[in-house]
């Protein structure tokens, strides 16, 4: 397999994340948010005694703070919200004498101090940043009144809540205009709602802010039991002292809220905050409503997978069986789709949008959905679910790692983990768990990350140990399971005598263990796991793809597997390329704020190398790779050897190959004559088909091929135009040919041709009978005049068989058809990287070149150091660039012998004697034959290449050395695959003993240590405050 | 039901494990034709199917008893290189196709294919053309709900595979209703009948909705499936090694259940 395709698949999967990526990641921002300073910093809450010491971050347009220990304070503040900023004097407000410290107002009226700690330089230039950036989001300032209307933490923390019935009656009138996009009406919630007067007040919807369908529909589980009013009590207490929704502040006992679970009616809002994906909101007004408007009645294969699960995804909760809560589901999960092109929809990303919708508006909910599959699971919901296979594989070998006994009973009984914890991972545990709970654990996901997945599936597994070590089978795993799944409410120690022992329901029992037991397990841990097994999954899906692609076609004629391979991976190659190419300008113009979506293709430009066609959606055609004329384009130029240029580029340091596909139209005939469904593009059948019309080719057959690639009608003729354009076909192919004789022989076929077809044309009503009409001749219906038929270059002209005689009547000719041809497509991998090293090519400078070639040349960095050393060949004006021949055929010498060649098919006594006649014919020669180079005979550095080899003239030394190239390439690579699997792991899990493995876990334990206290401290305060406080 | 009265008293039954998985294109009715045979129900609007769902269901065959452990999959073309996961080791399959949508039989053809070069090399394949009831004369769509009885599940099972293959193997008699519900019909019988013996497939027209061919498919299933030689290998040797052997060998796969000779055997079926 060549490393190129291997690279470029990598790459389709996974792109390493940039130091921007990351910093975004790490608090949340918006794409194209740009790091601009850092600061050491120490943070403050006016009214508050805590001091957090950590960094301070400015972006493009947020402020970001985190402590030390990355989770006891967090902050990430639109700086938008920030109304003043003074320097304090030394000592005030508690500041240490002497240091520098701003106080900064927020929206919401808090202060916060942060003391910057860094050197004063930095500072100052922090500072200086800080006020630019603080001037430029002024107009965002604005937006941030009404936007603010949209949280409920606003209503509820407002003194207008306070007013009494009447007067906040009216204020909701008006307020009412406001949630559009909220589709709920009063009516139905009044009456539903009643139960749950305690907390919804004022006892309806209409207050502007966004809310789920729960607030219609009820919310799932016993308010009672969820102690919301309790909850709701100390949330607003947090929120009055730490600020709320775009201005929130993260202390410790915000983690220890979110893990007892959040109220319902905040739930929504909360989930947006700690994903982020209220930030992307406020940065894309309205364009969620676009979204919708410009897609409104279009279909697609993802519209119809969506309408097929919209009546399946929660049917248990009241809302889905509703035409209102079908309709806002199928909103959301189409604008989605349509967003993101690339991703489309996946089955489970209905269950989690069914789920999120309970709790938040449809806005609300697109933009966490894109933050959940573009950020926090990559690759789940993709096509190939890459990532989904990924953490299995992850998840597998953490059991391995912390559950070895589990483990190890599971592959001694074949039992398939995987099995029960697919659905987990990719559905966010609804589909397994009972709704509340599942609710319970997004809560914390959203807050702490993927990590959270892991560690609840873990202790899933650790709780159930010793029912699971009795099991045999995948279903009886499966059983155990269910039953511990729908006993989650039940108490965990039921026989207990402690009756707050009793009280412990399993699920607070699973939630200990897997924040407790499992902290160890780290998102660097998850970083560093799905780097260990990254190239291992994408090889396994590759090859099933492979697989089945190679499987399911129809006619595999008569390529060998070896060959069926080799054809897919050019196949696959030239789509992704295709690909990697249309994704490459919508990431350059990322800076615009515009297309929500972070990944896939840009919402308009749907990537080159489509699904099914692309031509909206077919109700019988099944979803189906298929490459378009680009990337033909891209396909033929590696396996034909004519259509490509190979430059020799020489650039004073070393020499390397520079492969391009070239357009002409000939490439245009041969995409058309292989598309067989006349769709626009390629199948893998259509190239198999293809392949095998060209692959095994003797003369005769080489011959009819080449003149029913140009018979565009099928009729069995070409017509005067299109004799013109085989013979320019031969010109393009023999374009790189050295010396003049390929030249002499088109000519002079050219010439031939003409006459004989003049004399054997077929009569003027010609027999329509070879017509296979896939588009038929729109001149033979009709009947013509005579004098007007005989110049109509649609005229059925010339026929096969007159077209065989001429070529043979040329040995060049004859000998290309005969073998040259067939032998010009070549299924081998080719590698486009430079010539094995000629000692001395470049003189004294090719010696530190050579030095520097050795040292950092990577399979990777390839391309851009022969960049490199183009560019500097160029301005030492050293470089030089030769090319090369595609037949190879002729030596130098051999091109020697007719050097006037050249000059005669200008002469007239060459030229066909009936074609000046016609002046709208374009003469097909000239363009072609300027571009023809023709070398001195001693310069051509292919000229030695096929002087030795004549039995097989294409397979000239030059080219044997590209395959040793190849070869050698394909060695290092493979040494580079082994490197990045190992070495890098090294610190983590690499070495061999379980005693090394045990010491490595008891070093990351200690690292961890400040965290595993804490979270350990958290579970039981958990347990506490769930069990007996919140009573 | 009980079992034959033929059938000897001295096997105590030990049930035989048979791991059988569900393939098709999503929304075929694969999930419902489960549910109709481990429930004998039919709801419109279900949980959906992530990965995979896992049922089980006993059934007795002349004397034996079997456990069929279902692995019902998720039917949409990305969760496809998954699905090995699911079909390993299993000793059956119903591949599924909705006959009013011929690309969905085209999906099924290339999930034979795929069982046929990777799975357990044994492994016996039904091939279930769903919601026929949507293609039947006006007599059977129509009825108001889906046949449920307290009383005994079976026999109400049984009857409703019985009658309607009555009439669409008689059919004719009733011209216009056939061909007024026969123009949702996209897939032809005999098309995938013939597709079904060609291959070597079990072959069934199926309704999850009023239950018609549902047991069947499971019957045919246990019935051309070598119990004896899995109860061997599980555990212990069991009795007529022979007669499994003949039945479960390659040999065997090619000859398709014919369908009119069923009959008798129906009674038998499935005691669920
Ligand atoms: N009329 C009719 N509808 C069916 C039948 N079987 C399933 N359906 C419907 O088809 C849809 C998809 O069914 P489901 O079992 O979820 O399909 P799966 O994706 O293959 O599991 C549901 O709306 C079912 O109610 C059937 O036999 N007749
Ligand atoms: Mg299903």
């Amino acid at each position: 397999m060549s490393s190129t395709l291997r690279r470029q698949q990598n790459k389709s999967y996974y792109v390493e994340p940039t130091k921007e990526d990351l910093f975004r990641l790490a608090f949340a921002l918006p794409e194209g948010e740009e790091a601009l300073g850092e600061v050491h910093a120490v943070l403050t809450l006016q009214g508050k005694q805590e001091a957090f010491s950590g960094k301070l971050y400015l972006s493009t347009s947020f402020l970001t703070f985190t402590s030390l220990d990355r989770r006891s304070c967090r902050l990430t503040l639109p700086l938008a919200t920030v109304r003043r900023v003074e320097k304090l004097a030394p000592g005030q407000d508690g500041t240490i004498a002497g240091a520098f410290a701003l106080s900064l107002t927020l929206f919401h009226g808090l202060r916060i101090v942060v003391q910057l700690n860094s050197l004063r330089p930095t500072n100052d230039a922090f500072c200086a940043n800080l006020r630019t950036r603080l001037k430029a989001s002024l107009p965002m300032m604005k937006a941030l009144k009404p936007f603010s209307h949209t949280f409920f933490s606003e209503w509820y923390l407002s003194p207008d809540r306070e007013l009494d019935g009447e007067a906040a009656a009216a204020k909701k009138q008006q307020d009412e205009k406001v949630g559009e996009l909220i589709s709920f009406d009063d009516e139905k919630g009044k009456g539903k709602e009643e139960e749950q007067r305690e907390f919804t007040t004022e006892g309806d919807t209409g207050h502007g802010y966004h809310g789920g369908l729960g607030l219609i529909f009820k919310f799932p589980g016993d308010p009672r039991k969820l102690r919301e009013k309790s909850k709701m009590k100390l949330w607003k207490e947090y929120l009055e002292q730490h600020g709320r929704n775009l201005t929130l502040i993260r202390y410790p006992s915000f983690t220890r809220l979110v893990l007892v679970g959040l109220p319902n009616r905040l739930r929504g809002e909360m989930w947006e905050l700690t994903c982020g994906s209220m930030f992307l909101r406020l940065h894309n007004p309205g364009v969620y409503a676009r979204l919708l408007k410009e897609n409104a009645g279009r279909r697609s294969a993802s519209t119809d997978d969506i309408e097929k699960d919209l009546h399946r995804s929660l049917p248990e909760y009241a809302a889905y069986q509703d035409k209102v809560g079908i309709d806002t589901m199928r909103r959301v999960l189409t604008a989605y789709s349509w967003s993101n092109p690339a991703l489309g929809y996946c089955q489970a990303m209905n269950l989690i949008t069914a789920s999120f919708l309970i709790y938040m508006s449809e806005e609300q909910c697109f933009w966490c959905l894109t933050v959940l599959c573009d950020r926090l699971l990559p690759g789940y919901y993709s096509p190939s679910m890459y990532g989904t296979v990924l953490d299995q594989r992850v998840f597998e070998h953490l059991v391995q790692r912390c559950l070895p006994s589990i483990h190890d009973h599971f592959a001694e009984a074949d039992v398939q983990l995987s099995v029960a914890s697919l659905p987990w991972f990719l559905s966010l545990y609804i589909s397994s768990l009972p709704m509340v709970f599942a609710f319970r654990i997004i809560d914390c996901f959203f807050l702490m990350g993927p990590k959270v997945l892991f560690q609840v599936g873990l202790a899933i597994l650790k709780v159930n140990g010793p029912e699971l070590l009795q099991t045999t089978d995948d279903g009886a795993f499966i059983n155990v399971l269910k039953r511990y799944f729908a006993t989650l409410g039940e108490s965990a120690h039921p026989n207990s005598s402690d009756s707050r022992t009793r009280q412990i329901t399993k699920f607070q029992e699973l939630f200990v263990v897997a924040f407790r037991e499992f902290a160890i397990i780290t998102d660097e841990t998850i970083a560093s796991e799905r780097k260990r097994f990254r190239a291992e999954v994408v090889i396994s899906i590759e090859t099933f793809a492979k697989r089945s692609a190679i499987r399911n076609l129809k006619d595999t004629g008569r390529l060998d597997k070896a060959q069926l391979g080799l054809a897919y991976d050019h196949f696959q190659l030239a789509s992704l390329r295709s690909k990697e190419q249309a994704r490459r300008p919508s990431a350059a113009d990322a800076l615009s704020p515009k297309p929500p979506n972070s990944t896939g293709a840009s919402p308009r430009t749907p990537s080159s190398a489509s699904f099914g066609g692309g031509s909206g959606p077919k109700d019988e055609e099944k979803v189906e790779e298929r490459i378009d004329r680009k990337a033909f384009g891209r396909f033929l130029g590696d396996i034909a050897s004519w259509a490509r240029d190979e430059k020799l580029v020489k650039n004073g340091f070393h020499e390397h190959i520079d492969r391009q596909p070239v357009d002409h139209e000939l490439v245009d005939r041969i995409f058309v004559y292989w598309d067989q469904s006349l769709s626009g593009a390629l199948s893998f059948q259509d190239i198999v088909t293809g392949l095998d019309a060209v692959l095994f080719n003797d003369l005769m057959s080489n011959l009819a091929w080449l003149f029913n690639v140009h018979d565009s009608n099928h009729d069995g003729y070409l017509t005067k135009d299109e004799v013109l354009q085989v013979s320019e076909s031969l010109l393009f192919i023999f374009r790189n040919e050295p010396g003049d004789r390929y030249l002499g022989s088109v000519s002079n076929l050219i010439q031939n041709l003409f006459e004989y077809a003049e004399s054997t044309k077929p009569e003027e009503n010609p027999p329509r009978s070879p017509s296979l009409g896939r588009s038929p001749d729109p001149s033979t219906g009709r009947p013509r005049a005579n004098s007007i038929v005989s110049d109509n270059p649609h005229r059925p002209y010339l026929a096969l068989a007159t077209f065989r005689m001429c070529i043979l009547a040329d040995p060049l000719l004859e000998d290309f058809f005969e073998s040259d041809l067939t032998n010009s497509w070549r299924l081998e991998v080719l590698i486009a990287e430079e010539k094995p090293k000629q000692p001395g090519a470049g003189g004294a400078v090719g010696g530190w070149w050579g030095g520097i070639v050795n040292a950092v040349m990577t399979d990777e960095n390839k391309e851009r150091l022969n960049r490199l050393a183009d560019e500097v060949g160029k301005r030492l004006d050293i470089q030089t660039i030769e090319h090369r021949p595609s037949i190879g055929k002729l030596d130098a010498a051999a091109a020697a012998i007719e050097p006037q060649a050249r000059d005669s098919l200008f002469s007239t006594s060459n030229r066909p004697p009936k074609q000046p006649a016609s002046p709208e014919i374009p003469n097909p020669l000239s363009a072609a034959a300027m571009r023809m180079p023709a070398y001195p005979p001693t310069s051509n550095p292919w000229a030695d290449a096929s002087s030795s080899g004549s039995s097989s003239p294409n397979l000239g030394r030059h080219e044997i050395d590209v395959q040793a190239a190849a070869s050698q390439a394909l060695h290092r690579q493979q040494f580079v695959i082994d490197d990045v699997a190992e070495g890098d792991d090294e610190d983590y899990a690499g070495g061999e003993g379980d005693a090394e493995l045990m010491n490595q876990v008891e070093r990351m334990l200690v690292e961890d240590e400040a965290v595993t206290g804490k979270a350990a401290q958290s579970g039981q305060d958990l347990l506490k405050q769930d069990g007996q406080s919140l009573l | 039901m009980s079992a034959p009265a033929a059938a000897p008293a001295e096997a105590p039954a030990r049930p035989v494990q048979v791991k059988l998985v569900l393939l098709g294109e999503s929304a075929v009715g694969k999930s419902s034709v489960v549910l109709r045979f481990c429930q004998n129900d039919f709801q419109a609007n279900k949980e959906p199917t992530i990965g995979a769902a896992f049922l089980t269901q006993r059934c007795r065959l002349e004397d034996k008893v079997i456990k069929f452990e279902i692995w019902d999959t998720a039917g949409q073309e990305r969760f496809r290189s998954l699905s090995p996961m699911y079909y390993r080791n299993a000793q059956a399959a119903v591949v599924v196709y909705d006959v009013t949508k011929s690309a969905s039989l085209e999906q099924a053809k290339t999930w034979v294919k795929e069982l046929q070069r990777q799975a357990n090399p044994n492994i016996v394949i039904a091939l279930a053309g769903n919601k026929v009831d949507l293609v039947r004369p006006s007599s059977d769509s129509d009825e108001p709900s889906t046949p449920t009885s307290a009383t005994s599940d079976d026999d109400e099972a049984d009857d409703a595979t019985a009658t309607p293959e009555d009439d669409a193997a008689e059919g004719g008699d009733e011209e216009g209703a056939v061909a007024a519900s026969e123009s949702r019909r996209q897939v032809s019988r005999e098309e995938a009948e013939e597709y079904a013996k060609e291959c070597g497939l079990l072959f069934f027209e199926t309704s999850a909705k009023t239950g018609e061919g549902v047991v069947e498919v499971f019957t045919e299933i246990a019935k051309k499936i070598p119990l004896d030689h899995i109860l061997a290998s599980t555990r212990g040797p069991g009795g007529a090694a022979g007669r499994g052997a003949g039945r479960g060998g390659p040999a065997a796969g090619g000859a398709s259940v014919n369908l009119n000779e069923e009959e008798s055997a129906k009674k038998d079926a499935c005691a669920c």
